[in-house]
């Protein structure tokens, strides 16, 4: 698997993951991590907005579809606040093309349809975060 | 005549009064407390067959079947919290709507909050008059993004019913939602509440969502984050009750066919049956349900096959009284709009035609939403009466009153465990005793003071009476702006 | 009295009694919620990392996937629903191996076995599973499931429908919408009968003479999105005599994705003021899409309709419509519909 760009000896590129299904919550942690990222998973919108504002990551996952605050939801208080410039990937059910017009309506940088395949989102990832450098 | 033969007449009154409708009374009791239940059944059965849609895999997307909607927000002195309330409507979970903000001649900052939020622009555009509305149009405003797809339309004031009908003139997508400007949308509320139209595109015209109390509920930029009860008890008897009535009364009606309330707090209708039928009724109380009755009468008198149905999944959050006076003026309209919708409509009663309507759902709003407050007040008259006077037997009318209450909580509780079993919203346990103890205590005051409410509803619609018993039921304004 | 009494107290401990049933059984519904979910949680976390890994396509040497196809009772089934549940969301590699451990459990099979069970729940759930297993070869068994008694079984089926693929089972899909009385939901059979492919054109064709307007009006739906041309005789018939208006604006729609210049016409015939007012929007709109500059009189007549949006419409799509259809605007420059499409188009074009 390709690994993050940037030194390995220094700190690791953190990665915010938000979602409300475990078992794609633990995958993306699991699959980031094996890629060498540091990964703080979340379960729900609230504690997504709260762990970024607590502490911005370089990079943000967020599933669409979350209970109490969407990822869209989420999106806009990100693009709404002092780190308006961390890039984030949507997560977005199934030729649901209205979550991405108002996921990119709002800012969002790029976006993985469910069902995915994991590799793609690690490519995905990794060339945000060049993007972004 | 003397005191005494003035008591013994009483007496002897009040005994031949319990004597005649003793038995009329406990039956009414048995009835209304049976047909809720029933309802509640038939929502259990409803919830039943979703349960096993939802529990499945089937995400629905609809393949672009869904039609487009536009969510009217009608605005009157809402500077605090409109602009939240429109970015939550405009980033709902939706294929294609619009949100038509409808700024009914606020006095305070409500179209600055918006012009600046949203940076607008005028459009010198003239809106349909398909509905007629009275009030002069001030202006028409669009976001200088080009994109984001907002209309705020101001109006000189004139009242949330023709706020909302300027409202489904300015629409341009094929549904309209009717929503307060203070309602807390989930974000995939539209998604649940449209699903009945791609289902059946051709013959759905209106659904009505759930609408549950957030008082207490934790929100963040115009969402429900956090589930909570109410702080106090007027608020959690009120969620014990929109519960029983609303969610599972509803989701009873419509599996049975005859749906004919949908709240105005959250409704989707065909823009185009809306516009065929002629809009709100301004001259209503209780435009949303006149609307619906209007809705089915023309409907069925012209023999279309149609569809109304109530989504039960959680559509919309609104805040409900917290003061006796504010609920005393609800309750209050509420009846009186009921009483005059039902009446102007009576001869749908019984008529073949009308089906279901005609035959189960209206007969039912009389005998039960009408008339329950009139022997209620005789029971609260009668039995304390009885007591003073020594004609009733005491631990008779305990056992009396424990059964019929008894009877309405247990009513309250199947509502309970149904919602439990359906939705779990509330994820704590002092919500079930909380619940429990509401269920309980709804008994004690709250319904004698509703009782008393809806008849003085009444009251002032019958005062009214050559105003009122028009062909169309025409009263005039005195509606709350909110 | 005696009597009446008695009753009464019966009557009252009934009741009371009753109350009290409920109270369990709210506590019972979510206690077992919890212990179910506890308990599930528990038979499946040995099972886990082996799960996420392979979920994830890390399992490159597949011993991982070897470890799940060991579990046995309980914890299979657990395993097996979760997979099920996985398969919804991920695909490629990983998705293929997880399908694997489903046929080493015997899931597939069961599943099949399932779709004649008496419990509708087991049904639809078997329906699911054999579309999230892409067993192509259980077409003609959820093809019957089409018309089972129970709406959630006939969703499921043309779900897995769907997601199998087999263009075959179109025709199927789509008759199974005007059933009577067990009819499919529209949403369901559009959602299915989008992702087969170009095959099913001639079967769309035939679904918009069908007597029932829903099976109409999906197959005039998807006939636009998926710019199926062959249909366009039939669409253009049915935009004119549909005897429902919903299916002529569908069918206003679609000819507008995908007519040819000569629709322009056919769209132009129905924007008169004696046509429903929706329906004539709709032709607007259809015109603007196609774009095609025969139609520029008729847009042009309808700059000073009375209806302002209709106005509107038409000027916006003039202004689409290069020089020709901007010059048409001459005369009406003052006009509110001109002004207001201008704005909105300008706006529209710094956006972007």
């Amino acid at each position: 698997m390709s690994a993050p760009a940037g030194d390995p000896d220094a700190n690791p590129v953190r990665v915010l993951v938000a979602d409300d299904d475990a078992d794609i919550r633990d995958l993306v942690e699991f699959k980031l991590t094996q890629a060498g990222y540091a990964v703080e998973a979340v379960p729900d919108g609230v504690s997504a907005w709260e762990a970024f504002s607590a502490n911005p990551p370089q990079l943000a996952v967020l599933d669409v579809m979350m209970p109490g605050l969407s990822g869209i939801d989420v999106l806009r208080k990100i693009r709404e606040s002092d780190f308006a410039g961390v890039p984030v990937l949507l997560l977005s059910a199934k030729s649901r093309d209205s979550d991405v017009d108002t996921g990119f309506a709002v800012g969002a940088d790029d976006y993985v349809i469910k069902p995915f395949s994991p590799r793609e989102l690690l490519h995905r990832v990794n060339g945000m975060l060049a993007r972004a450098r | 005549m003397s005191w005494d033969a003035f008591i013994e007449g009483l007496r002897s009154f009040v005994v031949w009064v319990m004597d005649v409708s003793s038995v009329p009374i406990l039956v009414y009791f048995v009835l209304i407390n049976t047909s809720l239940l029933t309802l509640i059944v038939l929502a259990y059965l409803e919830f039943r067959a979703q349960q096993r849609r939802r529990a499945s895999a089937l995400s629905w997307q609809g393949a672009g079947l869904a039609p487009g909607v536009s969510l009217l927000v009608p605005a009157y002195n809402e500077e605090a919290g409109i602009v939240t309330a429109v970015k939550s409507f405009l980033t709902l979970r939706y294929p294609r709507h619009e949100v038509v903000v409808i700024d009914d001649g606020s006095t305070d900052a409500t179209f600055a909050r918006l012009e600046e939020a949203f940076d607008l622009v005028p459009v010198p555009r003239e809106l349909p008059r398909e509905i007629p509305v009275r009030a002069r149009v001030l202006g028409v405003f669009v976001p200088r993004d080009g994109r984001t797809r907002l209309v705020v339309v101001r109006k000189e004031n004139s009242g949330k019913t023709e706020a909302l009908n300027l409202g489904i003139n300015a629409a341009s997508e094929p549904l309209v939602a009717m929503l307060d400007g203070d309602s807390i949308l989930e974000p995939d509320g539209l998604l649940h509440v449209t699903r009945p139209f791609a289902d059946d595109p051709t013959r759905m015209v209106a659904t009505g969502g759930a609408i549950r109390p957030v008082n207490g509920s934790r929100v963040l930029s115009g969402r429900i984050v956090r589930v909570e009860m109410p702080q106090t008890w007027l608020p959690r008897i009120q969620l014990v009750e929109y519960l029983r009535a609303f969610l599972l009364g509803r989701t009873g009606w419509s599996r049975l066919g005859g749906l004919i309330l949908i709240s105005g707090a959250f409704g989707l209708f065909r823009r185009d049956v809306v516009v065929e039928v002629g809009g709100l009724d301004p001259g209503t109380i209780g435009e949303d349900f006149e609307l619906v009755m209007r809705i089915h009468k023309r409907l069925r008198d012209e023999g279309r096959d149609y569809r109304i149905e109530f989504v039960p999944e959680p559509v919309s959050w609104t805040e409900v009284p917290v003061t006796a006076r504010v609920l005393r003026n609800q309750r209050r309209r509420w009846q009186r709009g009921l009483w005059e919708t039902l009446w102007a409509y009576r001869a749908m009663l019984f008529r073949p035609r009308y089906g279901r309507i005609g035959w189960v759902a209206l007969p039912y709003y009389w005998l039960f939403e009408l008339i329950a407050p009139l022997l209620e007040l005789l029971g609260i008259i009668i039995v304390p009466l009885g007591l003073l006077l020594g004609v009733v037997d005491v631990p008779f009318a305990v056992l009396f009153l424990v059964l019929a209450y008894g009877y309405a909580v247990l009513v309250t509780l199947a509502a309970m465990v149904v919602d439990e079993w359906a939705f779990h919203k509330h994820d704590r346990w002092r919500a079930i005793w909380q619940t429990v103890a509401s269920s309980v205590l709804e008994n004690f005051g709250y319904r004698q003071a509703t009782v008393w409410w809806r008849l003085e509803g009444m009251w002032a619609s019958l005062r009214r009476k050559k105003h009122v018993w028009g062909v169309m039921t025409r009263t005039g304004f005195d509606e709350d702006p909110a | 009295m005696i009597v009446g009494a008695a009753l009464l107290l019966g009557a009252t401990i009934v009741v009371l009694g009753a109350c009290l049933l409920l109270i369990l059984g709210v506590i019972a519904v979510r206690a077992r919620r919890h212990s179910r979910s506890k308990r599930d949680e528990m038979l499946l976390s040995p099972l886990r990392p082996p799960l996420i890994t392979v979920a994830s396509g890390e399992d490159d040497d597949g011993s991982a996937a070897e470890e799940l196809t060991w579990a046995t009772g309980v914890s299979r089934t657990v395993l097996d629903r979760n997979i099920a549940d996985l398969l919804t969301k991920i695909r490629g590699a990983p998705a293929e191996q997880l399908v694997r451990v489903l046929e080493v459990h015997g899931a597939v099979d069961a599943a099949v076995g399932d779709l004649s069970s008496r419990s509708s729940v087991k049904r639809a759930r078997g329906a699911q599973l054999l579309g999230l297993a892409r067993a192509a070869h259980t077409v003609p068994l959820l093809v019957d499931a089409l018309r089972d008694e129970s709406v959630e079984v006939r969703n499921s089926a043309a779900y897995a429908l769907g997601l199998i693929g087999d263009a075959s089972a179109a025709g199927p899909i789509l008759a199974a919408i005007g059933v009577p009385d067990r009819g499919l939901p529209a949403a369901t059979a559009a959602e299915a009968l989008q992702s087969m492919g170009v095959g099913i054109s001639e079967v769309l064709r035939e679904g918009l003479k069908d007597e029932n307007a829903r099976t109409r009006m999906v197959a005039a739906h998807l006939s636009g999105e998926r710019s199926f041309t062959r249909g366009l005789p039939e669409l253009r018939h049915l935009l004119a005599h549909d005897p429902d208006v919903t299916v002529r604006e569908t069918c206003a729609v679609a000819i507008g994705r995908l007519g040819r210049g000569e629709d322009a016409d056919v769209l132009a015939r129905h924007t008169g003021a004696t046509e429903p007012l929706p329906l004539r929007r709709a032709c607007v709109t259809a015109i603007g899409e196609l774009g095609e500059p025969g139609a520029v009189p008729t847009l042009a007549g309808l700059l000073g309709d009375p209806d302002p949006r209709l106005a509107e419409l038409a000027a916006g799509a003039l202004i689409t419509m290069g020089a020709e259809g901007r010059d048409a605007l001459a005369g009406h420059e003052d006009d509110a519909a001109v002004r207001s499409a201008r704005l909105v188009a300008d706006l529209q074009k710094s956006a972007a």
